[in-house]
């Protein structure tokens, strides 16, 4: 009896974990009653990492809230975006968004993300600028104007990635001034920085801030409608005679999923208004040349408007959004011939076995397995690389198919030895059954996560899997399994705010 | 003598009981955060970040550095005593590592990873304090046609990793250069090989996949042995190493730090092809080169002075030129700007009191490790008596939450998995892992250089700038060398049979 005590205990144990982690979803009188998590959509250390974190420490300061960053980097902010997407507007998701996010929803065909997003406030406006390295003979604009005119598109300008805010505010300055020269991207402006100091280039398009704590560079440029009071001494394209290039910078703001309750809304712009008012918050952006602003969700959902169209327009134009091309190649690397495809490879993968081990080879199977679908992997990626557009001097399949073509002849140098019995394999001795069965139960342990969560069915993974492999102390594995769910709850979810996986069963019945 | 003089004001903007406790905090943190699989040192030092807003600069920067560099250690001691590299850099580490542990070395493998760790570090400072700046010069003049015969030159250490089985090394090293061109092009901006799939965008985290290659794939190759009933060797009372064991790796050290702090100047390059090169350097002038592999202390000493100097590297170009030469070296740049610090040259003249007391932080910061590192030894290698039945399953629980935290997705922790069952395969046909995470590592690096370099001056570039153009001599050298050597070791056997 006493066993079935602890048992009931044990259960609701675990239940209070999965409770707990989907705890209080939005009690509207008194929000927010907890932490609400900003989603950033770079790594940490970012601009807008920095952006939000400092935001998060001057809140602080204005509300009883606390405001947790969460990094989830990937794809220029869609990762981010879905995970903001797949959440209830309880409100307590803030999607810290720039300029860059825009250009990135229409390069991947993701416009319709923006109608999803209630766009609270642009926060910042960063003006985009032109930056030169002093120690290079080009520095001023003029000289680099004039260069750019004899060099014949030749000349070389380092940024951040192809069809980002950068480059395209490059395309316009280009288009400004009726040249056309060539955009080196870098993973990161600070790289593409490294490589201006390194002279492998000649200008870099980035904001003012950048130039700070280096005195070899200095901004040619700057597109504002009038001479920043933080560099005076730095000219506007305006005075250099490009027209339509007063207004190009790159703003900072944040969105939250649609759906939102109002006064939740007017809490949010509430903070924002006082946040911008905040002093060091003011001093810490406008020492680096940029206009610390709020527009509400009007102005800020034109601005994005106006965006739109100017990505639309300039993506277009370097063949980034791409129209429809369907050779058979490139129609055979897609969508259901793709399928057809790796059907084949199936086929003629038993067909293999089969012939194998009517030669009686049996003993090879493995080894000619691995082969084929080293093999099979590299014909099946090789066609695919047609698909992808030819932007630039050396194209998106160029490097692909480098390794490919290295991988399909060290697999028929394989082949061959293999099949002359010339590769010799240290066999161990075991049991693969242990293994595969193994395999399987750490299988039906990740269905078990989607739908028990990750506590619950830790738990019992942790006891069966003691259990399975031989160990017979019913009392330790209950007491291991415990402290490792405990542990992993502490550090995991009240440490570093992880959300481990709730299951959908769980969420099903609370 | 300028410098010393600022390196002493340096110690005195430090010296006290605050600043000392913080870096005792920080290593602490450093050393769980790096041996805990998923948490990367970059994600430690990030997580702490928020902490640091209420201190002053100095302290912040000194509490963000000592868990960078703790974390750089952390993660050998789970590729020591369990086959499962806390971080990509000390994949390398468990080559020799592990084979000592399964020896019933353990002991060998800690205390031998831990001196040279902190001996690295130690040097890789003083590298930083006194060549920041020509090192930085040379991190400027680096084309991308030079990055990318850097890249090659890693990839050629796949040739003596491989020994006999090299084809397959190389098979498994394209493996890993192809699975890193899964996601997003980084120089044009398409996406490739994401069949539709979101979560393909930017390709297979690395965290997972090292992982599932490595701390999964080795559990199912036990379960095969099916020797998991059994304690492991009597490792504790494992022996430990004597002054004299380390005396011999001196130059070990020497030599693998000195490489560890140039290659960690590249910005992107750091610490893992870092620790690779430098095992392949000391496996070539070895006397016993067969050792490697199967449990020579000189390969962990290797690689992990590598890895760890390599934070002296990275620091380089972040102060010198305000431009991350890591990802925990881009988390500190954010650290700084939150306190209103623009990193740069501008910093050395306008707060040197931060920088030297940074440097100052650094040396203690190293010393701590040693002795806390000493008297942990002594508990990791406890690890190695857990009954199997007990810590395979935790490690799987392990990797899970590993796998989870990097992105906070599942599909990480299936491929995880499936990388996990793939490793095993591949090992039962010997087939080794480690190149696939070269590749991945190596893989960016060389595309986006490579491209570059042509987008700048066209194919010949390669050959025109005498940097590449000894570089890539070096590399192609450094790929045949094991095949000469092995043709040799044929020839004088088979002369010694007649």
């Amino acid at each position: 009896m006493k066993k079935y005590v602890y048992v009931f205990f044990l259960i609701l144990f675990l239940l209070s974990f999965g409770l707990e982690a989907k705890s209080s979803s939005g009690d509207q009188n008194n929000f927010p009653n907890k932490p609400i998590k900003i989603i950033v959509y770079t790594g940490p250390g970012g601009l807008i990492d920095v952006t939000s974190r400092k935001f998060a420490e001057v809140a602080s300061h204005y509300t009883d809230a606390t405001f947790v960053v969460e990094n989830k980097p990937g794809a220029g902010g869609i990762v981010a975006l879905k995970k903001v997407l797949q959440l209830s507007p309880d409100g307590y998701t803030l999607y810290a968004c720039t300029k860059s996010n825009i250009s990135k929803f229409i390069e991947t065909g993701g416009e319709s993300y923006i109608d999803e997003m209630d766009w609270l406030a642009l926060l910042m406006m960063d003006p985009e600028c032109v930056i030169t390295n002093q120690q290079n003979n080009l520095h001023t604009w003029n000289a680099i104007l004039e260069n750019a005119r004899q060099s014949q598109e030749k000349q070389i300008w380092v940024g951040p990635a192809t069809g980002g805010l950068d480059h395209v505010t490059a395309m316009k300055i280009w288009d400004a001034y009726g040249i056309n020269e060539k955009w080196v991207p870098y993973s990161s402006g600070g790289k593409a920085i490294a490589a201006l100091l390194g002279k492998q280039g000649v200008a870099y398009v980035g904001n003012p801030r950048e130039i700070l704590g280096n005195d070899d560079l200095m901004i040619a440029a700057v597109c504002s409608s009038e001479r920043l009071p933080q560099f005076p001494d730095v000219p506007t394209f305006k005075e250099l005679g490009g027209q339509g290039l007063e207004n190009e910078s790159m703003w900072r703001g944040f969105a939250i999923k649609k759906g939102v309750p109002e006064e939740i809304l007017a809490w949010y712009q509430d903070v924002f208004k006082k946040v911008t008012q905040d002093e060091s918050w003011r001093n810490l952006w406008e020492k680096g040349g940029v206009q610390v602003v709020y527009y509400g969700s009007d102005k800020f959902s034109k601005i994005i408007e106006t965006d739109v169209t100017d990505f639309q327009y300039y993506l277009k134009k370097i063949d980034i959004v791409k129209g429809d091309d369907s050779d058979f190649l490139t129609s055979l690397g897609r969508g259901l011939n793709l399928i057809l495809l790796i059907g084949v490879s199936v086929v003629i993968l038993i067909g293999l076995i089969i012939l194998l081990v009517r030669l009686h080879k049996k003993e090879i199977i493995g080894q000619v397995i691995i082969i084929y679908f080293f093999l099979s992997l590299s014909i099946i990626f090789y066609i695919v690389s047609f698909g992808f557009p030819n932007v630039g001097e050396v194209g998106a399949a160029v490097v692909p198919r480098l390794w490919i073509f290295a991988l399909i002849p060290l697999n028929i140098y394989l082949l061959i030895r293999t099949l002359r019995n010339k590769d010799h394999i240290e066999r161990q001795k075991g049991d693969m059954h242990q293994v595969l069965f193994f395999i399987a139960f750490l299988a039906v342990y990740l269905v078990a996560i989607m739908f028990l969560g990750y506590y619950i069915s830790t738990f019992l993974f942790l006891f069966l899997g003691m259990y399975l492999l031989g160990y017979r102390k019913i009392m330790s594995m209950v007491i291991i399994s415990i402290m490792w769910i405990i542990f992993s709850y502490l550090i995991f979810y009240r440490l570093l705010y992880v959300q481990l996986p709730v299951g959908s069963l769980v969420e099903w019945i609370f | 003598m300028e410098i010393l003089s600022n390196l002493l004001q340096g110690f005195g903007s430090i010296a006290g009981i605050t600043p000392l406790l913080i870096i005792m905090v920080g290593v602490a943190l450093g050393i769980m955060a790096g041996a805990m699989p998923g948490l990367s040192p970059s994600m430690g030092v990030a997580l702490l970040v928020p902490f640091t807003y209420t201190m002053s600069p100095t302290l912040a920067l000194i509490l963000l550095v000592s868990i960078y560099i703790a974390a750089n250690y952390g993660g050998s001691i789970t590729a020591v005593t369990i086959n499962a590299p806390g971080t990509p850099a000390s994949v390398v580490t468990s080559f020799d590592g592990y084979p000592l542990t399964q020896q019933g070395k353990a002991g060998i493998g800690l205390g031998v990873s831990l001196v040279s760790s902190t001996v690295g570090g130690f040097i890789g400072t003083l590298l930083l304090i006194f060549f920041s700046a020509p090192l930085a010069k040379v991190a400027l003049n680096f084309h991308p046609a030079e990055y990318f015969a850097l890249a090659i030159f890693g990839l050629t250490t796949v040739a003596s990793l491989g020994g006999k089985n090299w084809v397959k090394a190389f098979i498994a090293a394209m493996f890993g250069l192809l699975l890193n061109m899964v996601g997003i092009d980084p120089i044009s901006g398409v996406s490739r090989f994401t069949f539709g799939s979101a979560e393909l965008y930017d390709g297979f985290a690395l965290i997972p996949v090292l992982i599932g290659l490595f701390a999964l794939s080795e559990i199912f190759f036990q379960l095969e042995k099916g020797d998991f009933n059994i304690k492991a060797a009597n490792t504790i009372k494992s022996q430990w190493p004597s002054i004299k064991d380390y005396w011999k790796l001196r130059w070990v050290i020497l030599r693998s730090s000195i490489l560890g702090t140039v290659i960690g100047i590249f910005p992107g390059a750091g610490a893992t092809i870092a620790s690779f090169i430098s095992y392949d350097v000391t496996k070539r002038v070895s006397k016993h080169p067969e050792t490697f592999g199967k449990g020579a202390p000189e390969g962990v000493s290797a690689a992990e002075s590598a890895n760890s100097s390599s934070v002296g590297g990275a620091l380089v170009p972040l102060l010198t030129l305000g431009i991350p030469g890591s990802a925990t070296t881009a988390v500190l740049i954010g650290a700084l700007m939150i306190h209103d610090l623009v990193p740069g040259p501008r910093l050395f003249i306008n707060n040197p009191e931060i920088v030297y007391g940074l440097f100052a932080s650094l040396l203690i910061a190293n010393v701590v490790l040693l002795v806390f590192g000493l008297f942990g030894s002594k508990l990791w290698i406890k690890v190695t008596t857990i009954p199997k039945n007990i810590l395979f399953p935790m490690i799987f629980a392990i990797s899970v939450v590993g796998s989870f935290a990097v992105r906070y997705s599942f599909f990480d922790v299936i491929s995880c998995f499936a990388f996990g069952v793939f490793g095993w395969i591949l090992k039962r046909k010997n087939y080794p892992v480690a190149p696939i995470i070269l590749g991945l590592v190596l893989g960016n690096i060389a595309e986006t250089n490579f491209r570059r370099a042509v987008m700048m001056g066209g194919y010949n570039i390669f050959f025109s700038r005498p940097g590449s153009l000894i570089l890539l001599i070096i590399a192609a050298i450094s790929f045949a060398i094991p095949f000469i050597r092995s043709k040799k070791v044929k020839t004088n056997s088979s002369e010694k049979n007649s």
